[in-house]
């Protein structure tokens, strides 16, 4: 009896697991996401080059087009342009900076009014056709090579911006007093989501695929006349499942992996360092995904069971999935209201609660009571799927050629 | 409900809905005889072979199999071959066998070995790493077989073991077959081609609307229907022989004599030996194909 289970688990976990499609989504996923992640910070890292202000100024094409700029003094303050030289020339009025430009030596020129430092007023002028555009950072430039000439450069940029602010919300205590912050928990909930979304309709839908497979071959018929059709099922289910678990075990090992690299590599990704997730968190993330795993594993069954086509299979299956997937359209508010009514609602209801909760749980404090209402009503409906699906996943049923009518469902479930 | 026969099923019924695919149907099966289960389409054949296999259960009545109720260790010992037969496509030919092999009690290492062993015998042993879907639809037939024999199985139910092969393949299933009576096995064998059930079977049951129609002794059954005639070869002018009712030519097949109710095939061939102008080249009983057996059951219902 288990024999047959355990033999049907083992064949299907090493047939699945060799799957093209599956060793993508497990493995290609994440190596994509670390070739994005690491390109991203290669060209970035490029092309900003650090705090060193003596570096940047040289690159001229730091300054939008402009390949070399003149100015006119008024105010007295800036007569020597310094290090600036090569790309900033001062002139004495404004005709001859004018004479410059029209002869093609500099692309713009700035004019600075006898009280630019009360006023910080400056004028640039530009030829009619130019792509060159009137940039600050030039100005910028030569302002701090004359009045900041001996400031330690990270001090400097300190100066120029002092705070890179990052929120992070640390406050998830009981007195509900939560203050959400989009930046940070918004991509947290999303990788959480589609990490479990992903995951299930990949394994469950390799389920379907089986049964109906061995339906259409017909195999059926002779993997039935030695076991027993909930055993098929069964070690179908527990196969599939562990597949799964190999899968987000893959990703959030990857997303942790690369929390930390990214902490030593830059900071593009900031919110991967924010990412300290409760343990008590992962455990009923980890619960609520194979509670909800077990929901498409029935509904997947049966659908499998009464299809007869790759094509059939599907189009059944979107009655689940459909409202299972509801949470996701109300995403902004599980983020702005978690402990709303709809959130709370959703997060109840069993057919939404595996995506709602870990939403929930990720934002806010939810009461334990709430947890274990939905845990509870969860188990209570995976029970009944999986009553439905072995009433479904029968011999009269998976040997029959025709794929059942609505109204003929009723008397198969009553065999 | 202990049994001497392989096969035995007493007073079964099974409906669908309210149509009745077997009808209180008795029969048992033997061991080491080729039984044989013929029937139109739609005649119940199925059903019961899936009741015999208990992937059905009767309705009311009684199967037990090799010696009692069936059991997964009896289910071990039977070897079946569907009549809508199918492989998985996209998975090695070895790797499959083996998988099936272990569902029905082998080790995997006595799985592989006895694969190896039938795939080299059908002279599939190359194609054992192939996937399913690269081989030709008599090859496929082929591995359909092999993993019906697969386990060692005592009993083997095969539904139209030959549909689907040449005159090759059909030679290399039957002799497979054979081979498998010859070393003590019991083979219930469902299938419309009714010279092979000519040619190998021992006994049969011919069912109907699931009902019994025939079922005996393939030999008793012939004779049951054998006319009151008789089929002759050579010259003469047969119409006027003494006993005879009318004739019928059947060109190279002969003539058949269709005798009246008071002669018998002595009292014609002494007439046809003292007539002066006529000789025999052939003369025996007309005894009826199965086929034609199989039709006339069939339109006298």
């Amino acid at each position: 009896m288990t024999n047959h289970i355990w033999q049907v688990f083992a064949y299907e976990l090493q047939r699945n697991l060799r799957r093209k499609g599956f060793l993508f989504t497990t493995f290609g996923i994440p190596i994509l996401a670390y070739i994005l992640f690491f390109g991203y910070q290669f060209i970035s890292s490029r092309s900003t080059g650090g705090e060193d202000i003596a570096t940047t100024i040289t690159e001229s094409e730091q300054f939008q087009g402009i390949e070399k700029a003149g100015y006119v003094d008024h105010s007295g303050l800036f007569t020597d342009p310094g290090d600036l030289r090569s790309v900033l020339s001062p002139y004495n009025n404004e005709e001859s900076a004018q004479q410059a430009m029209d002869a093609g030596e500099i692309d713009i020129y700035y004019v600075f009014p006898e009280n630019y430092l009360d006023t910080g007023d400056v004028v640039a002028y530009m030829p009619r056709f130019s792509i060159a555009q009137a940039t600050e950072s030039l100005v910028q430039q030569l302002v701090y090579a004359h009045f900041a000439r001996n400031v330690d450069p990270i001090l400097m940029s300190r100066l120029i911006s002092p705070a890179a602010i990052n929120e992070v919300n640390l406050q998830r205590d009981a007195t509900g007093e939560t203050t959400t912050n989009f930046d940070v928990d918004f991509p947290v909930i999303y990788l959480f989501v589609m990490i479990m979304m992903i995951s299930q309709f990949t394994t469950n839908g390799y389920l379907m695929q089986t049964i109906i497979e061995e339906k259409e071959t017909k195999l059926i018929e002779i993997l039935v006349s030695a076991l027993r059709p909930t055993q098929l099922l069964t070690g179908k289910i527990l196969a599939l499942g562990v597949l799964g678990l190999v899968q987000i075990a893959v990703w959030l090992g990857a997303v942790l992996l690369l929390a930390r690299i990214a902490g030593d590599v830059g900071t593009t990704l900031l919110f991967l360092l924010n990412i300290s997730i409760p343990t008590g968190t992962v455990i009923l993330f980890l619960v609520y995904f194979v509670l909800g795993y077990l929901f498409f594993a029935a509904a997947y069954g049966m659908v499998g069971a009464i299809s007869n086509s790759m094509q059939e299979g599907p189009q059944f299956a979107v009655v689940f999935v459909l409202p299972a997937v509801i949470p996701l359209y109300f995403m902004t508010i599980f983020i702005t209201q978690p402990d709303g009514t709809l959130a709370t609602a959703l997060s109840l209801f069993p057919v939404t609660a595996p995506l709602s909760m870990i939403m929930r749980l990720t934002i806010s404090t939810v009461p334990a009571w709430q947890v274990i209402l939905s845990i509870v009503l969860l188990i209570l409906t995976n029970i009944g799927m999986m009553w439905l699906a072995g009433r479904l996943f029968r011999v009269n049923t998976l040997l029959s050629g025709q794929t059942p009518k609505l109204r003929d469902i009723p008397k198969l479930l009553r065999g | 409900m202990q049994s001497d026969a392989t096969i035995s099923v007493r007073q079964v019924i099974k409906n669908y809905g309210s149509f009745r695919a077997v009808d209180d149907l008795t029969f048992d099966v033997f061991s080491g005889e080729v039984f044989a289960m013929l029937g139109p389409n739609g005649s119940g054949k199925t059903t019961t072979i899936r009741m015999i296999l208990d992937i059905l259960k009767p309705d009311s009545g009684q199967i037990s199999v090799l010696g009692g109720a069936i059991t997964d260790a009896a289910k071990d010992r039977i070897g079946y071959l569907p009549e809508e037969r199918g492989l998985y496509r996209s998975v090695k030919v070895l790797e499959m066998m083996v998988y099936l092999g272990m569902l029905k009690g082998m080790s995997r290492p006595d799985a592989r070995h006895r694969s190896m062993e039938l795939l080299d015998l059908l002279e599939l042993g190359e194609h054992a790493k192939s996937k399913v879907s690269e081989l030709s639809k008599g090859m496929q037939q082929k591995v359909q077989f092999a993993v019906t024999v697969l386990h060692r199985p005592s009993l083997i139910i095969v539904d139209e073991p030959f549909s689907g092969l040449d005159p090759v393949n059909t030679r290399v299933v039957k002799d497979l077959l054979l081979s498998f009576r010859a070393d003590g096995g019991t083979i219930v064998m469902s299938t419309h081609q009714m010279w092979q059930v000519e040619e190998m079977a021992d006994r049969l049951l011919m069912i109907d609307r699931g009902a019994q129609k025939l079922y005996g002794r393939l030999e008793d059954i012939r004779q049951q229907y054998a006319l009151h005639a008789i089929v002759v070869e050579g010259q003469g002018d047969w119409a006027a022989l003494p006993g005879v009712d009318h004739i019928e030519h059947n060109g190279r097949e002969g003539t058949t004599l269709y005798l009246k109710p008071e002669a018998t095939s002595a009292s014609v061939l002494a007439a046809i030996a003292t007539a002066a102008d006529m000789t025999i080249d052939r003369f025996e009983l007309a005894i009826p194909s199965l086929n034609d057996i199989f039709i006339q059951v069939v339109e006298d219902r």
